[in-house]
């Protein structure tokens, strides 16, 4: 059974060349998932997508028309990003859209993936949740503080799709493996290279050669293993690459976490039998007990706004943590004037060329007296108007405010951009990060069916 | 004859978010002598990452993938991915410690 993922995101894009090619080698199904917490906590926490609506819209497009040509089944994976309703319902409108332009006409499958508190909440008074991590028991509080919250299903919903003849899904949030394992696992394949093969091929051309840009990967399962190859022509496959993705992202190398049990590639070969495919046997799984889903949650933390500045004054770049700490008490006065309490924002100085990438783990011994630093002065407030008045008095303080030796009595920062202050946004943090225990994997993952008539 | 550096032996040194709670790191060596050499001189041992990244050495877990030829090491993120204090959402640039590391 041959398969292909299309891309390892949505939006991220792939080659014309490498979609044709897959689809006319007779894949069975082709696939994309769309989804990561990667890039943090706000596109969950807002319900947005974080690549641009033109990129999805040319890569659904040609998928869509592709599997409609093959008469393939499609599967979209965590849709809009985080896979929460609002993101799914996004993602239908541009698939009902592209049908349209494209005359297309099929059975489309959406599947939500944001369970209801109250449900959720049962789960957790039962005890059936528990950290994925290092962090919190979850609490029925932290459920009802958070923004939003979404459970990563399994294989399950996708095949139940599949066998009420939909053509095309839209999953919300979804495990990428499980994209490229539903089927296989329906034909009854081995489960160990059905779910090796999803891990591998979900994140698209990072196993591919060279690596320019996202593209089509292709995996074909056989009796005793499975081949990993590019849909691309000219691009190839290496085995170096391919074991090496199996350590991507993962907390363990030998193990990844599936809702239904355990991939175990501790036994694994990886043999390069042309120049450009990879072999794969050896990969195996264990059943779990227990069938458990994560639940990923965020909750919101305030608003954010910024200044960047630069520090060139030698004087003050030698000295700049003392003066921010005076910087911020000061800041902390004017504020008080504003009638605004010290417990209602944070302030904080990041300074670049001073430790601020890997803060207190910084193992180097830090320039004591760099040629110029960058500044980035943050508050983060209940709301967006309080956030910025306590920046702009930061923003004063710190270009304003004396230092021993100062002769730059009209100003200690270079700012580069007018205006200064810059309103980011909302600020997120990952709040639920556990397992749910389920009776039915299908249970929180409702599916309705649309009839697209083109 | 003085000793190497992992970053003068390594093909890859890479880190990355495992989920917002964890961090990973990736070393990856170009061949079976030098995978055996840094497992063997245990210059990646737990306590030794316990260390260098500032957590207890109970919260680090190492392990060999030999078929990767690479060495996998886990620990806590300093903080939330992309959450308020968070200063690497990606958690990639977080790999330059293990560099000088003597093997």
């Amino acid at each position: 059974m041959r398969l292909m993922a299309c891309s390892g995101m949505i939006g991220y894009g792939f080659t014309e060349v490498g979609l044709r090619r897959g689809l006319e080698m007779g894949v069975r199904m082709i696939g994309c998932d769309a989804g990561s917490m990667d890039p943090g906590p706000y596109y969950l926490g807002t319900a947005t997508p974080f690549v641009s609506e033109t990129a999805t819209r040319r890569d659904l497009g040609l998928m869509l028309r592709g599997a409609r040509e093959f008469d393939v089944p499609m599967i979209i994976g965590s849709a809009g990003g985080g896979g929460s309703d609002a993101q799914l319902a996004w993602t239908v409108s541009l698939i009902e859209d592209l049908a349209r332009q494209h005359g297309l006409s099929f059975k489309m499958a959406i599947i939500k993936a944001e369970p209801a508190r109250a449900y959720l909440n049962r789960h957790v008074t039962a005890g059936r949740t528990a950290p994925l991590g290092p962090i919190e028991e979850l609490t029925t509080d932290t459920v009802d503080r958070a923004a939003r919250i979404v459970a990563m299903m399994g294989v399950e919903p996708l095949q139940n799709a599949l066998n009420a003849g939909a053509d095309v899904i839209i999953a919300g949030r979804c495990s990428d493996a499980a994209i490229y394992a539903a089927l296989p696992l329906m034909h009854g394949h081995d489960a160990g290279l059905a779910w090796h093969l999803g891990k591998i091929i979900e994140c698209g051309a990072q196993v591919i050669e060279p690596r320019a840009g996202q593209d089509c990967i292709i995996g074909t399962l056989n009796d005793d293993g499975f081949h990993v190859e590019p849909g691309h022509p000219d691009k190839i496959c290496t085995k170096t690459r391919v074991a090496a993705h199996t350590l991507y992202e993962n907390p363990s190398p030998h193990e990844l976490k599936e809702p239904s049990g355990v991939l175990d590639s501790s036994h694994c070969t990886f043999t390069q039998v042309d120049p450009r495919t990879v072999h794969v046997t050896g990969s195996r799984f264990k059943p779990t007990e227990a069938y458990t889903v994560k639940l990923e949650g965020v909750r919101r933390a305030g608003f954010r706004s910024i200044f960047i500045a630069g520090v060139r004054d030698p004087v003050l770049t030698a000295g700049f943590a003392d003066f921010a700490a005076a910087c911020e008490a000061r800041t902390r006065d004017q504020a008080r004037s504003l009638k605004i309490d010290d417990d209602a924002y944070t302030v904080a100085f990041r300074t670049y060329g001073a430790g601020a990438v890997m803060g207190d783990r910084e193992f180097a011994a830090l320039n004591l007296a760099p040629t110029e630093l960058c500044i980035i002065g943050e508050v983060i407030a209940d709301d967006e108007a309080t956030s910025r008045a306590v920046l702009a008095k930061a923003r004063y303080a710190l270009l304003h405010t004396d230092f021993d030796g100062r002769l730059c009595i009209s100003g200690n920062l270079a700012f580069p951009f007018s205006p200064s202050d810059i309103s980011v946004g909302e600020v997120f943090d990952f709040s639920i990060w556990h397992t749910l225990e389920l009776d039915d994997p299908l249970e929180p993952f409702p599916v309705t069916y649309q009839e697209i008539t083109s | 004859m003085t000793r190497r550096k992992l970053k003068d032996v390594a093909s890859v040194i890479r880190s990355k978010n495992a989920g917002p709670l964890l961090l990973t790191l990736d070393v990856i060596l170009p061949d079976q002598a030098a995978f055996d050499q840094v497992v063997a001189a245990g210059v990646l041992a737990p306590a030794r990452m316990a260390e260098l990244y500032r957590v207890s050495h109970n919260e680090v877990s190492v392990i060999p993938y030999a078929q990767a030829l690479a060495i996998k090491i886990t620990l806590p993120r300093r903080h939330r991915s992309g959450g308020p204090s968070d200063s690497d959402v990606y958690g990639a640039q977080q790999h330059v410690p293990l560099f000088d590391l003597k093997i």
